[in-house]
């Protein structure tokens, strides 16, 4: 009773102990609190990418892929609800006659896109399209003005020329109006009668046909839709069946893996060429795993940065309770004296840093919780009284800070402070069980 | 002949300076009966105080033997010697040795608390709670019980102390210059305070002192030089 009793005692009676507590709070809040958001982060932007991505797709088709037949093949399978063809292309979309701005910082545009001139140029068959993504949602979405939506049928040529469907954001930003010329400016590879394979430049002409917005403001600011022919024309011209992706919706999102792999098989068989690994089907979360991998290497880096805050508090914490032993040398001899052993002092001061630990596991826990909950309100009520914007929910399409408290790794959190704070509470304590007695009761 | 509750026989002690071996107790015989005082004078340096913490177990003899109630003690294992001291033993010292950070009536209660689980301390707290108020009131300190150390007296510290010392009714009080620190008057008082509870409990008592008056209010002297006992 006595080990307790005392702990309790030197840790009431010491304010300086509370800096070990404030620490370890401080640490447990923010580990709560940053992968909380973190994780609701992660959550959000995997739902918005997803919004924005068909479920399936295969990439890499070669070019003597019969797209036909590949296709038939495709919608053969049970599981899958909708196929479309697309062709990918990159370019630059510009104003006639205007100039290229200055290429961003690498990764700038990562996020949220949208600064950058080189663009993916999507060929898509519209209504295809809408039976596997949410294109036609896209195109009505409550964001977009009345004056900037598309017609009923998007990308039907206009005053006889091909439509571009851009991101609102950009359009927006670039002042862009339904009927605004551009000229979209590419390459495609030429091979002329001796075999050899060259770029040539290819421009042509665009019509602005509206606006579109998805969950993922990185993909509306990196990507403008036209109609697949368009591109065929243009890019393919000897190729009038020429077909770069499939992109497919499947019935039953829990099997999603075991379809990708029984279509990756069909894939094989439809291209007869089981030996190469040509075309790939991938999931949505394959597709985008470099973006969605980045986000949860941020996570990591952040959690690697906090756990060494809690180094940092525990040495504080090691600091104190070695103070407190120096002090309570004198305390040592008395112990021993009414019945005390050597492993009694020692659990003394045991005590003391595992109740300054548990302390501050529960209040950095309960703050940390409280926080996650209520961070829309921190941050809103951060920004009325600093003006300080900690996380810009727009950047992101949000309407508030996203956070999500998995009690798993609450736990592993506490356990990793109570694991550092026993670690830093045995050496005060081991010191404190060598020390003499009769040489604090000689001393007085 | 009754038997001793506390017997030394043949106690050695020396200690290690480099590879040098001082001796500090060589060949004591003591004993002390029930009901008995025994003062220890001697000069600074004679082993007063080392003999006092070998026969309280706080450390071990170098050789030798020490008896509680007729049992060979001084050989057994470090928990048990500590059970045995909080049982048999209570020690008052020169400094007091109060915990700053508990008030008196804490100081006194940590004794129950030594020797019981947190369990078992709370099925008992109102009694031990109680005995020990009925201790400082006996040591005429029942309206200082909530003070800390620092805002009682010398006298009353030690009082305080004595208090710790009686609370597990101990056999043996071996005392190390228990008015050493004391002023002459508050000295007299804590001295007649040691002796009537004595008297009422029949205890044994151990006393180290430099003071041949209180020495002589002891029934038997036991003089002390160079490790030796005397006389």
């Amino acid at each position: 009773m006595y080990r307790l009793f005392l702990a309790i005692r030197y840790l009431v009676t010491r304010p300086i102990n509370l800096l070990g507590m404030a620490g370890i709070t401080i640490s447990v809040w923010a580990l709560v609190v940053v992968v909380s958001l973190f994780t609701g982060f992660i959550n959000v932007i995997e739902h918005h990418v997803h919004q924005a991505s068909a479920d399936l797709v295969v990439v890499n088709l070669p070019p003597w892929a019969n797209s036909r037949k590949l296709v038939a093949a495709l919608e053969a399978d049970p599981q899958v609800a909708g196929v479309t063809t697309r062709l990918l292309h990159h370019g630059l979309l510009l104003r006639p006659g205007h100039r290229p701005p200055p290429t961003p910082l690498p990764g700038r545009s990562a996020l949220h896109g949208g600064d950058q001139p080189f663009l993916f140029v999507q060929g898509i068959d519209p209504r295809s399209e809408a039976k596997v993504t949410g294109f036609d949602d896209w195109l009505i979405h409550a964001d977009i003005p009345k004056e900037l939506r598309a017609m009923d049928q998007a990308l039907l040529p206009r005053d006889g020329l091909p439509t571009v469907l851009v991101g609102l954001q950009r359009l927006t930003r670039e002042g862009l109006r339904v009927g605004d010329r551009l000229v979209l400016t590419t390459a495609r590879i030429e091979t002329d009668p001796q075999g050899r394979r060259s770029p040539r430049k290819v421009q042509f002409d665009l019509v602005v046909g509206g606006a579109f917005k998805t969950a993922h403001s990185g993909f509306d600011g990196n990507t403008v839709f036209v109609a697949a022919d368009t591109l065929r024309q243009n890019l393919f011209p000897d190729t009038p069946d020429a077909v770069q992706e499939v992109a497919l919706r499947v019935h039953d999102q829990q099997q999603l893996e075991a379809t990708a792999g029984r279509l990756q098989r069909t894939v094989n068989r439809v291209l007869e060429r089981d030996q190469y690994a040509w075309a790939s089907v991938l999931t949505w979360r394959e597709k985008n795993s470099g973006f969605l991998e980045s986000v949860q290497h941020q996570r990591a880096l952040m959690q690697v940065v906090l756990v060494v805050i809690m180094v940092v508090a525990a040495f504080l914490m090691l600091a104190t309770l070695s103070m407190m032993v120096t002090e309570k040398v004198s305390d040592i001899g008395i112990l021993c004296a009414m019945g005390g052993t050597p492993l009694g002092v020692t659990t003394v001061f045991l005590a003391c840093g595992l109740v300054i630990t548990a302390c501050g596991i529960v209040a950095g826990t309960l703050l940390g919780i409280v926080t996650g909950i209520y961070l829309e309100e921190v941050r809103q009520a951060l920004r009325w009284t600093t003006g300080i914007d900690l996380f810009p929910i727009d950047v992101y399409n949000l309407e508030r800070v996203p956070s999500a408290i998995d009690p798993m790794w609450l736990l592993q959190v506490a356990g990793m402070a109570m694991a550092t704070g026993l670690l830093v509470s045995v050496l005060p304590a081991w010191r404190a069980s060598r020390h003499d007695p009769l040489v604090s009761l000689r001393a007085g | 002949m009754t038997t001793p509750v506390l017997q030394a026989t043949a106690v050695h002690k020396h200690y290690r300076l480099g590879k040098r071996e001082i001796p500090v107790l060589r060949g004591i015989d003591l004993s002390v009966a029930a009901g008995e005082t025994v003062a220890l004078l001697g000069a600074s340096g004679a082993g007063k105080s080392t003999l006092l913490h070998v026969l309280g177990l706080l450390d071990p003899p170098s050789s030798g033997e020490v008896h509680y109630d007729g049992r060979r003690v001084d050989a057994l294992p470090i928990g048990q010697r500590a059970a045995l001291r909080h049982a048999q033993v209570g020690f008052v010292f020169q400094f007091y040795h109060l915990i700053p950070e508990l008030t008196a009536l804490q100081n006194v209660l940590l004794a129950r608390m030594m020797a019981t689980s947190v369990f078992a301390y709370w099925g008992q707290r109102k009694q031990a709670r109680q005995k020990a108020i009925a201790m400082l009131e006996q040591v005429g300190l029942g309206d200082r019980l909530h003070h800390r150390p620092t805002e009682l007296s010398g006298g009353e510290r030690q009082r305080v102390a004595i208090a710790r010392a009686l609370l597990a009714e101990p056999k043996v009080v071996l005392a190390d210059e228990p008015t050493g620190n004391l002023d002459s008057t508050t000295a007299r008082g804590v001295v007649d305070l040691m002796f009537s509870i004595q008297q009422q409990r029949g205890l044994a008592f151990l006393l180290v002192t430099h003071d041949e008056r209180l020495a002589q209010r002891c029934h038997r002297v036991v003089r002390m030089q160079d490790g030796v006992v005397v006389r």
